[in-house]
């Protein structure tokens, strides 16, 4: 019984330092302007349209956490082989990775802006100083949380992944749930904020993001600003439901009925879900309506 | 013939002597395995193929949009397929392994639910954006109407775009293609898994014990190694973006097939000879 309610103390932990990773994780890719919708702040000065967003897409989202958060966990479990203290091992770990974070957004945002040269953009010395601290920093949150957990994982739960493997998992896991949640609210909402709400940007009007704020020109802070009030809010809940659940009908129901049990709830969940995804696609269709009349289809 | 001057083909034509080609080399690396470490060597080897299928298979039905589905362009998710797969698939095989006590059956299927539930979140997660964050609802650009709920598409998708959002076939689609990677992924460690903790106490000179953390840690990387090669694949065959199982482009998937097993057997065969020279 002891050991159920550690489990699950550890699992609601490992669920909220999750739910933090993921948020963090949206928020600094969205500052530095990383995954799908960087297509379009590579595109704009194509177009005409110059900006002062930062431009970093060093790799995919999954790769880049993947990467880094393997690089914590591996660090951290170095420094605890060489009898360090753990909370000391992973901060530093983790202050390492996200000085190599920070190492491939200036070179990526010097590289990727330095090519759009012959387009009229300039390399904004400005930005790349003001910009990249702040994605460094909250890559840093993103890091020490995936690393903790794992750690969680490994020493208190009894996961037979080494550390520097489940960084390697969970940093691509994370940098899946996080793109998949939070690129569609960067891409259309902030980038396209002059196009219609409730509806796709038209293809025709790619490139021509959002360069202007309220006093100035926009920059990737003011996106930060944004998109984490939902984007990342969402990618948080989504990272933190993957893990917390994933976790828990583990602890709890792996020995009933000698491992069909966490099958059978793992199933029930996915049931679940599946109804309320279907809940929300047809609360869509009810409430919204269609764009045009319905054509009869064969 | 230079590419200029070579006849377009459609991306999805079948190329029989490159099938046939795939096959015979597979065959070669079995019949390699086979004479290298025949018995535990030949049935690992087997396994990984199974699940290297089972990977590059359910990677077609994993709804990706893309750069396009980040500005509500084209309908799927808003990430690289291969990125999501191993995303899904991998926390599919973390949830295996742990499993990895209780028999290959009951340890494959956990991998397989693990993977499916985080494709389950992922897509619920996705459409809630877009709906309640974005006001868009979801739309096929594909197919006129949903194959299992009867929903119509064309008159939901907004003006100049392909469709955006998940329709519920992509969800259905999302959730199976993650069971699949979680399982294959699974099924290549507990494979790999076995193996070394057969062979490697003899090789090293150490008690079983003793090599456990080494053999995890070597299956585990394969494994997640093994999984990147075949949605990599995949990603070359439906060319980056897949709405789901209804989208034309999954008719693609017999090429993909014959060319996951090849590089399963080929990528298996490697992590084999680790422990058979």
């Amino acid at each position: 019984m002891v050991q159920i309610v550690f489990g699950i103390g550890i699992t609601a932990l490992a669920g909220a330092l999750a739910t933090i990773a993921g948020s963090a994780e949206d928020t600094e890719s969205n500052i530095g302007s990383q995954g799908d919708p960087n297509s379009q702040v590579q595109l704009a000065p194509q177009m005409g349209f110059i900006h002062r967003i930062f431009n970093k897409a060093v790799a995919g989202e999954p790769p880049a956490y993947g990467l880094w958060c393997a690089l914590g966990a591996g660090l951290a479990w170095a420094f605890m082989a060489m009898q360090m203290n753990p909370v000391l091992a992973i901060v530093l770990g983790c202050v390492l990775a996200a000085l190599v974070q920070g190492v491939y957004a200036t070179t990526a945002y010097l590289g990727r802006t330095a090519s759009l040269a012959k387009f009229g953009q300039p390399v904004y010395v400005d930005i790349l100083k003001s910009m990249t601290s702040v994605t460094m920093a909250h890559a840093f949150i993103a890091i020490f949380a995936v690393v903790t957990l794992c750690h969680l994982i490994n020493g208190a739960l009894g996961h037979p992944f080494p550390l520097p493997l489940l960084g390697l998992i969970w940093g691509i896991a994370l940098g899946a749930a996080g793109s998949a949640t939070g690129n569609p609210y960067y891409g259309k909402e902030r980038q396209y904020q002059n196009q219609k709400f409730g509806a796709g940007v038209p293809i025709s009007a790619s490139g021509n993001i959002v360069r202007y704020a309220e006093a100035g020109e926009r920059n990737s802070l003011d996106n930060g600003f944004f998109t984490h009030k939902i984007g990342g809010s969402a990618s948080g809940v989504c990272f933190g439901l993957i893990v917390f659940l994933e976790i828990w009908r583990t602890i709890l129901f792996e020995n009933v009925s000698a491992g069909w049990g966490a099958i059978v709830v793992g199933i029930l969940l996915i049931l679940i879900f599946t109804v309320v995804d279907r809940y929300i696609e047809v609360w869509a269709r009810r409430n919204y309506g269609p764009y045009t009349e319905a054509k009869v289809v064969s | 013939m230079s590419a200029v001057a070579a006849k377009p083909q459609a991306g999805g034509a079948m190329n029989p002597t490159a099938m046939v080609v795939g096959v015979i080399m597979l065959l070669i690396i079995l019949a390699l395995c086979w004479y290298v470490s025949p018995g535990l060597g030949l049935m690992a080897l087997i396994g990984i193929i199974i699940g290297g299928v089972l990977i590059g298979f359910g990677t077609h039905f994993v709804p990706v949009g893309g750069a396009p589905a980040a500005m509500g362009q084209a309908p799927g998710i808003a990430t690289g397929v291969a990125m999501l797969a191993a995303g899904a698939g991998l926390a599919g095989l973390f949830g295996g392994a742990w499993a990895a006590g209780q028999g290959w059956v009951i340890a494959t299927i956990t991998g397989g639910v693990g993977g499916g539930l985080m494709m389950a979140i992922t897509c619920m997660m996705v459409n809630f954006i877009y709906v309640f964050g974005m006001g868009i609802p979801s739309a096929s650009g594909k197919v006129a109407k949903d194959p299992i709920t009867g929903d119509t598409q064309a008159e939901f998708k907004s003006q100049g775009t392909e469709g955006h959002g998940l329709p519920f076939v992509s969800f259905v689609g999302g959730v199976t293609g993650g069971f699949l990677g979680g399982a294959g992924g699974t099924l290549i460690y507990l494979q790999l898994l076995s193996l070394y903790e057969t062979k490697l106490p003899t090789l090293m000179g150490v008690p079983a014990a003793q090599v456990m953390p080494i053999a995890v840690a070597a299956a585990g990387i394969f494994a997640v190694g093994l999984f990147l090669v075949n949605a990599v694949l995949t990603a070359y065959n439906i060319t980056g973006t897949i709405e789901g199982p209804h989208d034309p482009k999954f008719k693609r998937w017999p090429r993909a097939i014959v060319a996951s097993a090849v590089a399963s057997a080929l990528c298996g065969f490697v992590a084999i000879l680790i422990v058979a020279i």
